[in-house]
């Protein structure tokens, strides 16, 4: 249900959890989940319902995936925490940071836009053609220029990978998170009542979440730190891994 | 909505995996002879120590120039990542290795290249594995030979020297009800004729020496990875479901998921047994690669002029070629390999053994050695060499005789081609 390398205590701990997107599971914080947790900071990638090795019903809104995590965290005692999250997953950081802020130190929101709204025809073919869903996502998930290759991390076809993780996830599981994002409302009123540190990691080539279609959440945060990487597509992990880290080891300095 | 256009396999094997390079904009793949690279700082190298930050520390495990064509043979087979290696056979050692240990079995198919029947047959049983070889036409033998400690299922695309088609979707649904993966050596059909992993193979590996090449100026071999297996769904696949000492206690399925494999394999393997390949090499594959569309088709049209020439010819006993209609894998050939099925195959000369030598040795453009997939047109004799060591019975089952020869076609021109073969089949049988 959750990842963590080193088999830390994160009971009565204030963990850095990581979020993944659209049909994802935690394998796509694999890198700085090892990095943080070589430095000491609990830190926990967690598969949401339905996705990676979590076998709980999946849930269709962003409201009731956080409400799961709240029930997680309660679970575990972890009073307060820090959200990572892409995509998909950086909605729900936003939701449980706005409904509870007591409780959330620093929220990274990577490869975010609101509204994230979903194109109906994209909508229809989750729901009856899955794979031309994921098609269409991994197309629009990666710049030109990384569509072609020159990874990294050596070695490893990008666009494939993301397509098996897909491929891989639950049946209906794609039209849910899809569907979960077109329907989260309220986004800039919610980024209002945030009082986490808040930091945005956009790609300038982002087809899935275009850069500009950040600039409304930017312009509601009370001071987010925004870090743009040139040239990179919606999947800045794989993308550009090293300068996500950096940003990352920038954001939860102190 | 547009629908997105994924690249055909004549712009990737050209393009993927290389971008023109940042310094000074290198059209063409940099060769980075280096073995080692330079850390910024020593944060940054723990941390690529780590694997928490992507990059290079050292050739044996990976190289810019490599990496540009593990992406490329990825894209073309449709796989999540790939490792190259010193040779063909270093990239079948390392795909064995990395998921089987003493006290495991393979089963293979009988006809397989000789070199490869050599490892599993007399060299990996030193190190506790062995293999059962079966005929993979027969869906009840290949399954009756599966046992509890049977790990992998193993066959080439197009079985050496016989051209066996291999019925990789009958193969690999045995392997997948047995929860075991399948390795296909796709070394003769490359993915210009047939992408294995369209029929659920789980692993492949090439003999990039040949047809990738086509140069015949390197030994290469490259392990590409599907991503598709479950590894978790099988506890057997402990060096992928377990803690590995050898990497900070890291468990591959769980911090890789689709990619354990190929990852336990860089780890692991490409480190402590380093049969790595050298930039310089990569760089000339990749070099092969860009006009393996153009080579493969003329290798084909090539191909199918001369076994219809030979076919014909009175000096030729019978010729072996899966597009022939009394060939036993003719159907199913027409189904998997519209595009041809290869440029190598065998014929039965007139005369036997004696007629065999004398043949070879009468030829002028085509060359005697041991090797496939040259643009070069080749020639041998394989109970004499690359099956010297077979028995008679073995022989007949990986379909050879005494007067078996074997032609790997090249791209020269047709008719010059047809005129050597003729010339020497006249001197044979004078
Ligand atoms: C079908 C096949 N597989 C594997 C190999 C081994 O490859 P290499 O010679 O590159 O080690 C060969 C070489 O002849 C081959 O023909």
């Amino acid at each position: 249900m959750y990842y963590h390398p080193v088999q830390q205590k994160i009971n009565n701990s204030e963990p850095i959890i990581f979020i993944h997107g659209t049909g994802m599971d935690h394998t796509v914080w694999t890198l700085p989940v090892r990095y943080f947790s070589r430095k000491k900071t609990n830190v926990l990638a967690i598969d949401l319902p339905g996705h990676g090795q979590n076998k709980d019903k999946p849930l269709d809104s962003i409201s009731k995936i956080s409400t799961y995590i709240y029930n997680f965290l309660d679970k575990y005692k972890i009073q307060r925490c820090s959200l990572v999250g892409h995509s998909m997953g950086s909605l729900i950081a936003l939701e449980m940071a706005s409904s509870r802020p007591e409780r959330i130190k620093a929220i990274s929101m990577i490869g975010t836009a609101f509204p994230m709204q979903v194109n109906e025809a994209l909508l229809e073919s989750a729901k009856s053609n899955p794979q031309i869903a994921i098609n269409i996502l991994t197309f629009m998930g990666y710049s030109f220029s990384s569509r072609l290759g020159g990874n990294k991390t050596p070695g490893m076809w990008m666009t494939e990978s993301t397509k098996r993780l897909m491929q891989k996830s639950k049946k209906g599981i794609i039209y849910k998170d899809l569907k979960a994002c077109s329907e989260f409302t309220d986004g800039l009123d919610k980024a209002k009542k945030v009082e986490a540190k808040v930091q945005l990691i956009l790609g300038s080539n982002d087809f899935l979440t275009p850069r500009i279609k950040a600039q409304d959440l930017i312009d509601n945060f009370n001071q987010p730190l925004v870090e743009e990487i040139y040239g990179s597509g919606h999947s800045l992990m794989m993308e550009e891994p090293n300068k996500v880290l950096d940003y990352l080891i920038k954001l939860f300095k102190n | 909505m547009k629908k997105p256009k994924d690249l055909n396999l004549e712009t990737l094997s050209l393009h993927a995996g290389n971008k023109p390079d940042s310094d000074f904009g290198s059209r063409a793949t940099p060769i980075y002879q280096t073995s080692s690279f330079v850390f910024p700082d020593s944060e940054t190298a723990a941390g690529i120590f780590n694997n928490e930050r992507a990059g290079h520390t050292y050739s044996r495990i990976t190289n810019p120039t490599n990496a540009v064509l593990e992406e490329r043979i990825s894209s073309l087979e449709g796989g999540i990542g790939a490792i190259s290696t010193a040779s063909g056979q270093a990239a079948l050692f390392l795909a064995i290795t990395t998921i089987l240990g003493k006290g495991s079995h393979i089963v293979a198919s009988k006809s397989l290249y000789g070199g490869s029947h050599n490892l599993l047959e007399y060299t990996l049983p030193r190190f506790g594995i062995t293999s059962s070889f079966v005929d993979f036409r027969k869906p009840k033998n290949i399954k009756s030979a599966i046992q509890k400690n049977t790990g992998l299922i193993f066959g080439e695309t197009l079985g050496n020297p016989g051209l066996d088609v291999m019925n990789i979707e009958m193969v690999s649904n045995i392997a997948h009800q047995n929860k075991l993966p399948l390795l296909v050596d796709s070394t003769f059909t490359t993915p210009y004729l047939m992408k294995p992993f369209d029929y659920g193979a789980d692993l492949i590996f090439h003999s990039a020496t040949k047809f990738l090449s086509g140069h015949g100026v390197v030994i290469g071999g490259l392990l590409v990875d599907s991503g598709n297996f479950e590894w978790s769904s099988n506890k057997k696949f402990k060096t992928l479901n377990e803690p590995y000492n050898g990497f900070h206690n890291m468990k591959f399925v769980e911090e890789f998921g689709p990619a354990a494999f190929i990852n336990r394999a860089r780890k692991e393997g490409a480190r402590d047994f380093g049969a790595c390949m050298s930039p310089h090499t990569a760089f000339l594959i990749l070099q092969g690669l860009e006009t393996l569309s153009l080579r493969m088709e003329k290798h084909i049209s090539n191909t199918r002029e001369i076994v219809s020439f030979l076919n014909e010819h009175k000096d030729v006993k019978s010729v072996s070629y899966p597009e022939l209609e009394d060939h036993p894998d003719n159907k199913l050939a027409q189904e998997i390999l519209p595009r041809g099925c290869g440029a190598v195959f065998t014929f039965e000369i007139e005369g036997g053994l004696e007629s065999g030598k004398k043949f070879i040795e009468s030829l002028n453009i085509f060359s005697h050695l041991a090797n496939v997939g040259d643009a070069k047109s080749l020639v041998i004799h394989p109970a004499s060499t690359t099956h010297h060591r077979m028995d008679t019975l073995a022989l007949k089952n990986a379909g050879i005789s005494e007067s078996t020869v074997r032609l790997s076609i090249g791209i020269e021109d047709i008719n010059d081609l047809k005129e050597d073969l003729d010339e020497a089949l006249k001197q044979a049988n004078r």
